[in-house]
C-alpha cells in the first residue's frame, strides 16, 4: 500500500480514536493501528505524534490524556476524543440566506492566520448540505483587516488558552504592563478590541493601544464562562449606549453628508472611547462643531492646537 | 473559483465535511462535491481517498467501504464499516471566533444592521447576544446601498453628484461594478465615464443618486477591480512621517513604499498621497500622534487645515 498523506494519517487517526474503548488507546495501540505511523523509525513516528496531536486540537477535536496505573511507561498514558467533539447542537439548520452571510462573513477576512479558518470552518458548516440560492451578495466585498502586530499572537493566544502579556497605553495615561488570560477578539465600532481577563476581572482593550509585542507566556490561561462573558459584552454596549455626544453640522458638508444629512443640522451618537470619537470628528475640520459634551470639545481643542504646534 | 492546492490539515478538514454530508444526503459526483465545497475536482478526489485510505491495520478494520469503481466514474459513495465518524467534529474555537467576527463584521453595516437572518446566526454561531453598536442612527446609507446593490445586480449605470475629499462637487455617471467594505469605510468601484477609469466612491460623499434604466458597456463588464481601494495616481507626494503606535494604522491607509522603522518608541516611514489638502486631514484626525516631518510643503498644509478647523466656520450657538 502506498505511504499514507499527512490528512490520511489524521483521519485514521480519528477514526480510530472515536472506535477506541471507554478507556481509550495506548499510544502503542495508535502507533499500531494508523498505517502512516506503523511504517515510521521510532523517532519519526513520535515527532509525527505530537504534530498530529496539537493539529487536531487546533481543528477542534479534544483530544484527551488519560494517565492510568500500568507496569510499562509507554502504555501509561490513554488517549481519547473528549465526549462533545462531534455533537453538533440538535436541529442545527442554516437557511440559504444564512449561508449566504457566513460565505460573506468568510470573504471578508484578510488576515492568514483567521482567513483559513474561517474557510475551514464554513467547509464543516457546509456538511450540513444547504445550497445558497442566489448571488445578491456576491456584488459586495467586505474586508475585515486585522494588521495590528499584536493580533496574529492574540488570536494564537487564546486557540491555545494561553496567558499573554503586554504593555497598554490608555489614553492621556503612561503605559503600563499587563498580564491577561484573553478570552475573545471582537470588531466594534471599527476598532479590534480584546475582552480578557487580568486579577479574575473581565476587561476590554484596544488592539491599537497595545504598544509592544505581545508576548505569549506559556501559562495556561482561566477560562471565563459564557455567562461572564455575554455579561460583559453587555455592559460595554450598555456604557457605549450611555455615552453620547452631539454634534452641530454645516450643512450640505461632507460632515453632513457623511452623518446621513439631518434635517436640523444636528447628530446624536454614542460612542465607546472619547479619544477615538475625537479623531473621527476632527477628521472633518470646519464642518462641524461639538455641542456637548464639553471634555470631547476640549479634547479636541487641545488635540488641533497641538497639530499646529507640532508643524508650527 | 476552485482552488487547487490545499495544505494536509484542510484536506482533512474537507474530508470530515464530506462524510458528514454524503452521510447525511447520499451519494454525490465529484463535480457537484466540487460545486458545493468551492474545490477542484482533484482535490475532491483527494479527500475521497483519504477516507477510502483509513483503515485500522492493527486490528484489520475498516472504517468505510467506497466503491473505487464509481469513483473512477466521479461518482462518490461510501458506507460506514466499524466507524463512528458520522459528522465533522464541531466548530474549533479558532474558527467559531473567525467566522464570529466576520458576522459581527458585517451586522455592523448599513444594510445588514435589522437582518434577522442574520441576527439568528449570530447567535448560534458567535457566542454573542449582544448586537454591534452602531455610532449613527439614521438610514441614508442603507438607502444608499440597497439602491448601488440593485444598480450592480441589474448592471445599470448611475448618475450622482459627489463631493470628492478636498469638498468639490461635481456631476458623474459611473457604470457601478462592486461595493466595497474597507473597515468602516465603503467604497462604490465602477467606471467613471468623467474620468474614463476605474475609481472608487466613498458611499457616503455621494449625493442625489438615481439609478438608470442604461445598461453598462460590454468594456465595464470586462474590467479587472484591484483589491486595494487605493488608486496609482501619477501626482503622488511622497511624504515622511513620525507616528506614535496607537496610529499605526497611518501606514495601512495610504500605500507606503518604504520600510517602516521604530525610532525614539515612534514609527517612522513615507506614505504616497495624493493630494496635500487631503493630507491635512489625515494627519489632523490623529490630533498630534501623527507628526508629518518632510517635505516642507506638506507640513504647512498639515498646520493649515488644523488651524481652519480651530476656527469652525459654523458658529457657536451663544455667540453675542
Amino acid at each position: 500500500m502506498a505511504k499514507q498523506s499527512p490528512a490520511q494519517r489524521l483521519f485514521t487517526l480519528t477514526c480510530c480514536l472515536l472506535a477506541a474503548p471507554r478507556l481509550g488507546l495506548s499510544k502503542q495501540e495508535i502507533y499500531d493501528s494508523v498505517q502512516a505511523y506503523a511504517d515510521s523509525s521510532d523517532d519519526a513516528r513520535e515527532k509525527m505524534f505530537e504534530r498530529d496531536k496539537s493539529s487536531l486540537r487546533e481543528m477542534g477535536v479534544a483530544l484527551e490524556v488519560i494517565e492510568v496505573d500500568a507496569f510499562e511507561e509507554q502504555s501509561a498514558h490513554r488517549y481519547l476524543i473528549a465526549k462533545g467533539s462531534f455533537d453538533w447542537p440538535k436541529d442545527l439548520e442554516l437557511s440559504p440566506e444564512q449561508f449566504q452571510l457566513l460565505e460573506l462573513a468568510a470573504r471578508a477576512w484578510n488576515n492568514r492566520l483567521m482567513a483559513p479558518s474561517a474557510q475551514s470552518g464554513l467547509t464543516r458548516l457546509k456538511a450540513l448540505g444547504v445550497v445558497p440560492n442566489s448571488r445578491e451578495l456576491s456584488v459586495f466585498t467586505p474586508r475585515l483587516i486585522a494588521r495590528h502586530q499584536s493580533f496574529d499572537p492574540l488570536a494564537i493566544a487564546i486557540s491555545q488558552g494561553q496567558q499573554v502579556s503586554f504593555s497598554y497605553r490608555k489614553a492621556d495615561a503612561d503605559a503600563s504592563v499587563r498580564l491577561i488570560d484573553p478570552q475573545k477578539l471582537r470588531f466594534i465600532e471599527g476598532q479590534w478590541v480584546l475582552l480578557g481577563l487580568e486579577n479574575g476581572e473581565l476587561k476590554n482593550f484596544l488592539l491599537r493601544r497595545i504598544v509592544s509585542e505581545v508576548k505569549i507566556l506559556g501559562q495556561v490561561a482561566q477560562i471565563s464562562d459564557p455567562a461572564s462573558i455575554a455579561q460583559a459584552e453587555a455592559e460595554l454596549a450598555k456604557f457605549i449606549d450611555q455615552q453620547v455626544a452631539v454634534i452641530a453640522l454645516r450643512t450640505e458638508s461632507e460632515a453632513w453628508w457623511h452623518f446621513g444629512a439631518p434635517a436640523d443640522s444636528e447628530v446624536t451618537l454614542t460612542f465607546m472611547d472619547e479619544a477615538l470619537l475625537a479623531e473621527d470628528l476632527m477628521e472633518f475640520g470646519t464642518d462641524l462643531r461639538v455641542v456637548s459634551p464639553k471634555s470631547l470639545a476640549d479634547r479636541i481643542l487641545r488635540g488641533l492646537e497641538r497639530v499646529v504646534s507640532d508643524h508650527a | 473559483m476552485p482552488k487547487q492546492e490545499i495544505d494536509g490539515e484542510e484536506l482533512f478538514n474537507l474530508a470530515l465535511s464530506i462524510v458528514g454530508l454524503v452521510l447525511k444526503n447520499g451519494p454525490h459526483n465529484t463535480s457537484e462535491l466540487a460545486e458545493h465545497f468551492g474545490f477542484s475536482e482533484q482535490t475532491i478526489k483527494k479527500a475521497v481517498l483519504t477516507i477510502a485510505n483509513s483503515e485500522d491495520v492493527g486490528n484489520f478494520k475498516t472504517h468505510f467501504y467506497l466503491d473505487d469503481e464509481l469513483l473512477d466514474d466521479g461518482e462518490v459513495d461510501f458506507s460506514v464499516a466499524e466507524s463512528m465518524l458520522t459528522e465533522p467534529p464541531v466548530l474549533s474555537k479558532r474558527q467559531v471566533t473567525a467566522l464570529a467576527a466576520g458576522l459581527d463584521y458585517i451586522a455592523s453595516l448599513a444594510q445588514f444592521a435589522n437582518n434577522p437572518a442574520l441576527k439568528e446566526l449570530r447567535e448560534l454561531v458567535g457566542d454573542s447576544t449582544t448586537s454591534v453598536v452602531r455610532k449613527v442612527a439614521g438610514n441614508r446609507e442603507a438607502e444608499l446601498m440597497a439602491q448601488l446593490q440593485r444598480a450592480v445586480m441589474n448592471q445599470v449605470a448611475i448618475e450622482c453628484e459627489y463631493v470628492n475629499q478636498l469638498g468639490e462637487r461635481s456631476t458623474r455617471t459611473i457604470d457601478p461594478l462592486r461595493l466595497d467594505f474597507v473597515l468602516e469605510k465603503h467604497y462604490l468601484r465602477g467606471f467613471c465615464h468623467k474620468n474614463q477609469a476605474v475609481r472608487s466612491f466613498r458611499i457616503d460623499r455621494i449625493v442625489n443618486l438615481r439609478v438608470t434604466a442604461n445598461p453598462i458597456s460590454e468594456d465595464s463588464k470586462a474590467l479587472e477591480i484591484p483589491l486595494e481601494v487605493f488608486g496609482t495616481e501619477s501626482t503622488e507626494l511622497s511624504v515622511k512621517i513620525s507616528a506614535e503606535p496607537e496610529a499605526a494604522q497611518i501606514f495601512w491607509n495610504f500605500p507606503s513604499y518604504s520600510q517602516v522603522i521604530t525610532k525614539d518608541g515612534r514609527l517612522v516611514g513615507e506614505i504616497s498621497v495624493g493630494s496635500l489638502q487631503a493630507l491635512g486631514r489625515h494627519i489632523t484626525r490623529y490630533g498630534g500622534l501623527v507628526k508629518v516631518i518632510e517635505p516642507p510643503e506638506a507640513v504647512s498644509a498639515v498646520r493649515e487645515f488644523a488651524q481652519a478647523a480651530l476656527a469652525p466656520e459654523i458658529a457657536p450657538e451663544n455667540e453675542d
